[in-house]
């Protein structure tokens, strides 16, 4: 009888290994978390790794996330439509400078 | 006369230096240019910027410096941060106690000498002693 923690599927996967006997066994591996997504478009994040968080913790911030602004919670896409906005209120604090 | 020639403001879209406002300080083709300011002086593609309307008078290939006067006049913060190299980096150092420390090692050979003159001083006395 497989142990209780295994039967509900919800954190361990099945994973039938052949072993080098020849016969096939059961071994139970841990799911991954579901893909980091874009906090405006909801798109798969890139260069988030899909890891449960023992594993995350001990990796460093640089592996964790892209090394931008809005890295690991928004899109390229999303960060550079936010950048253009921001162009706009840059333009206007320039513009009460030089006056 | 294009979109992205000398003097013209922009801001960085892409990259680490993304949201940042740079100047274009050289040409190089229709499609790269090479910016200076709030960001790292480097060749960027023209599609990672963002023109501004305003411009800034500067001369082809300006340095750092007239960079960074312009944008002093404009209000705006410099990148003036410099990569480091390998050997300029510093190594983490443990905290050292306050206790003054004895070099235990050396302690031990400076007493074996003090030992040694001792012992010799007495045989010379003798010898000085059996001549008299």
């Amino acid at each position: 009888m497989p142990a209780g923690k295994h039967k509900s599927r919800q954190r361990y996967r099945k994973v039938f290994v052949r072993t080098p006997g020849g016969n096939v066994k059961i071994h139970f591996r841990e799911r991954k978390p579901s893909k980091a997504i874009c906090a405006i478009y909801g798109t798969p994040l890139a260069g988030v790794p899909r890891e449960r968080p023992a594993k995350m913790r001990n990796m460093p911030k640089s592996a964790k996330r892209p090394e931008r602004p809005y890295g690991g919670v928004l899109s390229s896409k999303a960060m550079r439509e936010i950048m253009k906005d921001k162009a706009r209120t840059l333009l206007a604090k320039i513009r009460g400078e030089s006056q | 006369m294009s979109l992205f020639d000398v003097g013209r403001l922009c801001m960085k879209l892409a990259g680490r230096d993304a949201g940042r406002a740079c100047v274009v300080v050289e040409k190089v083709d229709d499609r790269f240019v090479v910016v200076d300011g709030a960001t790292r002086r480097r060749k960027v593609n023209v599609g990672h910027l963002e023109p501004l309307a305003e411009t800034i008078s500067l001369k082809n290939k300006a340095s750092h410096n007239e960079v960074k006067k312009e944008f002093e006049k404009l209000g705006l913060a410099v990148w003036d941060k410099k990569s480091k190299t390998h050997e300029a980096r510093v190594k983490r150092q443990k905290k050292k106690s306050t206790k003054p420390t004895v070099d235990k090692k050396a302690a031990k050979k400076v007493e074996k000498k003090e030992v040694k003159v001792e012992e010799a001083k007495p045989e010379i006395k003798a010898e000085v002693k059996q001549e008299v």
